[in-house]
């Protein structure tokens, strides 16, 4: 049975919304399982959600109220003392836990057997890092630790917080809670840092913050997954502008679709529309009847999206988990509200612009059915879907700076698009008077309005198609290979002056390459401009931390290769001064010009700000927050040791050993863990991208069937009608050929060239690097647009054109 | 039912006798499902579609009642429309000369949403006979138009099926037009009376 034109209409737009709602939720579920899971990564790397850590013991009031709110708590110290080894003195970093310790994460401890177990050292036994082990000699099955004795029972095989930073020279010692308090090494002059580790749900968690926040005293701190360290930060957030950008996509494609069948739908009611005009209707009215059949309509194909969106994720999040070998997180419930929320504001502001001229429907329709009637012009469609889209977008990533660079780049495509193709009907036109046109081509210039919508609808679902594989492709193939697998996974430190030369030819010897040298020394930031430094100048507790804590001053004139310049100039040769790390200039305010003093073990080292830059910190380069120039290291005599990281294959650790005792002094520690942490967000970054363009491929495809469906009655028409004057299928086809080939083929080199444009801006703009485009993207886009365009009005006439011509025309 | 070359024959009947539908089967624009159909001594009822516009191709001819030209494209377009399917050269011309016949002669860019509904009409005839058909099959043709318009595009149809010896099959439910054709057919409730 046919179904009246209008309820065709409809169909086609609860599809689009159906369509877009599953593409939408499901991204939204599983981008919040993946956020989840990088938490959890993250918290992993923590060992907990939430540490709280000073250099006095935690007050039992705060462990009191942990307890009390349900969250689980686990105390941990740490701090430098000095073992014998072979009658020499080793430094160390003892390490004490509670039982409960880690909550979250892994521990793995070898024992002697060989087997390995999660359970934290018991009391009267310590666990060795290898390194340490290997010093110790393996008939070695006792330490003394202050007045305990602890039997070595295994080799500390992985530990999800190795350190709270890389400036660490001491290997580890991991031993028991109730040993170190019995140690007598905790006096009040002790170095030593502790931790409350605190773990439970979400709320529980933010809520005991919220609580401990103002009875925080100043040299204490709080760390969360999001503010634990930098390279798994930048690594998370880079995951997180990936998949933001490819959720965008999807939305937005979506919402196009959603304008074209809202065009179809508008189409199909004018008819109907006219008819209760002239039955008395008010114009009111008429619009309440349309509106609200659209957004009940939109609801339930939102619900039915949501469900669908949701099995989809599952699907996906399993396949995932599987090649991952975890299981991600279980999806919650608060994409569902949301979805709903995103389906409602897309019809709003996709869907009712273009509904809205049906109030003004010419009751003369009835008698004329080309009298159309008055709407918004296409330009301001736009702008109010563009409008729509971008709360959207700061509904759902809260990112506003990205929304107003893709809502802006996106005008200004769409405005391009229907430039061209505007310029392109025109000059059709002006063809026209002169010669007759295939019968294709005809096709285009009868509709310039249409054509123009569809050509900028298609246009812009391949750009942002396009643009995501660029992201999805060569993005990430740049972000993966910014950490190459020989990404230095060693760090050398405390290398004297006048080691320097020997153990750059010990190393060369080796044939290991190291980074280059860096003079570095402790600072403490005394004085800004001639003004002391004092934290409670500061609001920000990050802020105040850095105004009153020691910062690793590196010295060098070369800038590191991850580095960018944001502000100021790079110095020459013998220019003393400074340069600052961006987030470090913003939080405390620093601008280029400004003078900076430090206190370097009690001397003066005072420079101006020559640059700002930033750093890309999942690089694994050496890079210090703070850096001076080799000028400055010279003038003013700053004491110091060198730095330099190094790349060690697996099994090369006995020349770490032999390193050790050739160089007493210098230490080296192993950033390998972090690595692997890293290289495993990025893996699952990159995996969860490619997953979520399958979502936008669908979102496009669904663009480009609306863009069709628009037209489609009228297609169908005509058809039957040329199929009346007697053309042939292959004469039908042709044309349709000709009409859509040539209308895909525009649309595709616009979409490439402004893919690659957006590509290159966003990757250097948002990620920091620079993608390097294949020559696949210049004939992908042409040839695979024309394709789908081609393919899909194909599939859309094959069934007219084998139906009697007067089944369509009636 | 037969019809011979260069008859014109009209079919009559009250609304719902299925004239249109007889129409729609004798031009093979619709599928009978029994019986059989044969148009320009072809076997209608066993082609395929395809089959089927190819006979209609330069040998058919069609004037509707809704006109049925295609919205954007000028009547000099419309028109040549045909020409241009079945390969001819002098498409262009050919069209112009055809719309000139029709008395549109000042009005060839003109697009249909600005021609009145007798020059549309118009612009139909001139498409229907620029094979020149053998065959023109006609619903309603005037049924749209007020009567002096009417008029005026009946006399022009059987004026150029005259001048072509178009065999002529056209619905109505005007006696008046009915007896300018050489045989009428009356139908009731899908019979011939």
């Amino acid at each position: 049975m046919r179904m009246p034109r209008a309820a065709t209409g409809l169909w086609v737009l609860v599809l689009a919304v159906t369509l877009a709602t599953t593409a939408l939720s499901a991204v939204a579920f599983f981008a919040e399982r993946m956020h989840k899971a990088l938490s959890s990564e993250s918290a992993a790397a923590l060992a907990a959600d939430l540490v709280v850590e000073q250099g006095k013991p935690i007050p039992s009031a705060w462990l009191d109220q942990a307890v009390e709110r349900g969250l689980q708590t686990a105390r941990v110290l740490a701090f430098p003392s000095v073992l014998f080894v072979a009658e020499q003195p080793q430094l160390v970093r003892v390490k004490a836990v509670e039982p409960g310790y880690p909550l979250r994460g892994r521990l793995a401890i070898e024992n002697r057997a060989g087997e390995v177990s999660q359970m934290p050292p018991g009391e009267g036994e310590a666990v060795a890092e290898p390194r340490l082990a290997r010093l110790l000699g393996s008939d070695r099955d006792a330490i003394q630790l202050g007045h305990r004795e602890l039997q070595l029972s295994g080799r500390l095989v992985e530990e999800p917080d190795p350190s709270a930073s890389l400036f660490q020279l001491a290997p580890r010692l991991l031993v028991s809670w109730v040993d170190a308090q019995q140690s007598g090494l905790l006096g009040p002059a002790s170095r030593a840092r502790y931790r409350l580790l605190l773990a439970g749900p979400p709320d529980a968690v933010q809520a005991y913050r919220d609580w401990l926040t103002p009875r925080l005293p100043a040299a204490a701190r709080i760390l969360t997954a999001a503010d634990g360290r930098p390279e798994i930060d930048t690594a998370i957030e880079r995951a997180r502008r990936f998949l933001s950008l490819a959720a965008l996509c999807a939305s937005l494609l979506a919402g196009v679709a959603i304008m074209l069948a809202a065009r179809s739908f508008l189409d199909s009611s004018l008819d109907e529309a006219a008819i209760l005009r002239t039955l008395g209707m008010s114009s009111r009215a008429l619009l309440r009847r349309h509106v609200g059949r659209l957004l009940s309509l939109g609801l339930v194909a939102a619900l039915i999206g949501g469900t669908l969106g949701w099995l989809l994720q599952e699907a996906l999040s399993r396949w995932l988990g599987g090649e991952l070998g975890t299981v991600l997180p279980a999806a919650g419930w608060r994409p569902v509200p949301s979805t709903l929320g995103h389906a409602a504001l897309l019809l709003l502001g996709f869907a009712l612009p273009t509904l809205w001229s049906i109030r003004k429907v010419p009751p003369l329709r009835v008698l004329r059915r080309d009298l159309d009637p008055p709407g918004f012009s296409r330009f301001a469609l736009i702008l109010l879907a563009l409008l729509a889209w971008m709360l959207l977008v700061y509904w759902q990533i809260q990112d506003l700076e990205l929304a107003v660079y893709v809502g802006s780049a996106l005008v200004a495509v769409a405005l391009a698009l229907a430039s061209i193709a505007y310029l392109g009907i025109r000059l059709l036109n002006r063809l026209r008077a002169h010669l007759a046109l295939p019968v294709g081509l005809l096709g285009i210039v009868r509709q310039p309005g249409l054509v123009v919508l569809q050509l900028s609808g298609f246009g812009l679902g391949l750009s942002l198609l396009l643009l995501l594989g660029i992201v999805r492709g060569d993005l990430i193939e740049t972000w993966q290979r910014s950490l190459p697998a020989d990404a230095p996974n060693h760090f050398l430190l405390n290398i004297q002056p006048s080691e320097e030369l020997s153990l750059r030819r010990r190393l060369a010897q080796a044939g290991v390459a190291d980074s280059g040298l860096f003079p570095t020394t402790r600072g403490r930031l005394v004085g800004i401009n001639g003004q002391p430094v004092q934290s409670e100048d500061y609001t920000e507790p990050r802020a105040r931390r850095l105004a009153s804590r020691e910062y690793n001053l590196g010295f060098g004139d070369r800038m590191q290769a991850d580095n960018r310049l944001l502000a100021g100039h790079w110095w020459q040769a013998g220019e003393a001064g400074f340069s600052v790390e961006e987030d470090v200039a913003r939080l405390l305010d620093l601008g280029v010009g400004d003078i900076l003093v430090f206190d370097v073990a009690g001397q003066t080292v005072q420079a101006p700000i020559l640059n700002l830059r930033s750093v890309q910190w999942d690089s694994f380069n050496v890079n210090f927050f703070v850096q001076g120039s080799e000028a400055l290291l010279r003038a003013q005599a700053v004491p110091y040791a060198a730095i330099t990281s190094i790349y060690l294959a697996e099994g090369s650790e006995g020349l770490l050993a032999e390193l050790s005792r050739e160089f007493p002094g210098v230490s080296a520690i192993s950033i390998a863990p972090l690595l692997q942490k890293v290289r495993a967000i990025i893996e699952r970054g990159g995996r969860a991208v490619e997953a979520v363009f399958l979502f936008t491929l669908a979102a496009a495809l669904l663009v480009s069937v609306a863009a069709l469906q628009l037209t489609r009655s009228q297609r169908e028409r005509e058809i039957a009608l040329l199929r009346t004057l007697g053309s042939s299928r292959g004469q039908v086809r042709v044309a349709l050929f000709t009409e859509f080939g040539s209308m895909g083929l525009i649309a595709g080199v616009i979409a490439t060239l402004v893919a690659n444009g957006m590509g290159l801006w966003f990757g250097w703009h948002f990620f920091g690097i620079r993608p390097d485009f294949g020559f696949g993207n210049w004939v992908l886009g042409p040839v695979g647009g024309a394709a789908l365009l081609v393919t899909l009005a194909w599939l859309a006439s094959r069934p007219l054109l084998s139906q009697p011509p007067l089944r369509s025309l009636r | 039912m037969d019809v011979n070359r260069g008859e014109a024959v009209a079919i009559l009947g009250a609304s719902g006798s299925g004239k249109s539908t007889l129409l729609g089967l004798l031009a093979g624009l619709d599928q009978a499902s029994s019986g059989e159909v044969r148009l320009l001594d072809q076997p209608l009822t066993e082609m395929d579609e395809d089959a089927r516009a190819q006979l209609r191709l330069g040998r058919v001819g069609f004037v509707f009642q809704s006109f049925q030209l295609l919205r954007g494209l000028s009547a000099l377009e419309n028109v040549y429309l045909p020409l241009k399917l079945s390969a001819r050269r002098d498409a262009r011309e050919q069209a112009a000369q055809l719309l000139r016949e029709v008395g549109l002669g000042q009005r060839l860019g003109h697009q249909p949403a600005q021609l009145s509904g007798g020059e549309q009409q118009r612009v139909a005839i001139a498409r229907a006979f620029a094979g020149p058909p053998e065959v023109l099959f006609a619903d309603e043709p005037t049924g749209n138009l007020d009567q002096a318009t009417g008029k005026q595009i009946e006399d022009l149809l059987f004026d150029l099926r005259n001048r072509h010896a178009t065999a002529l099959v056209m619905v109505t439910h005007e006696p008046r037009l009915a007896e300018r054709c050489d045989r009428i057919l009356q139908l009731e409730a899908g019979r011939i009376a």
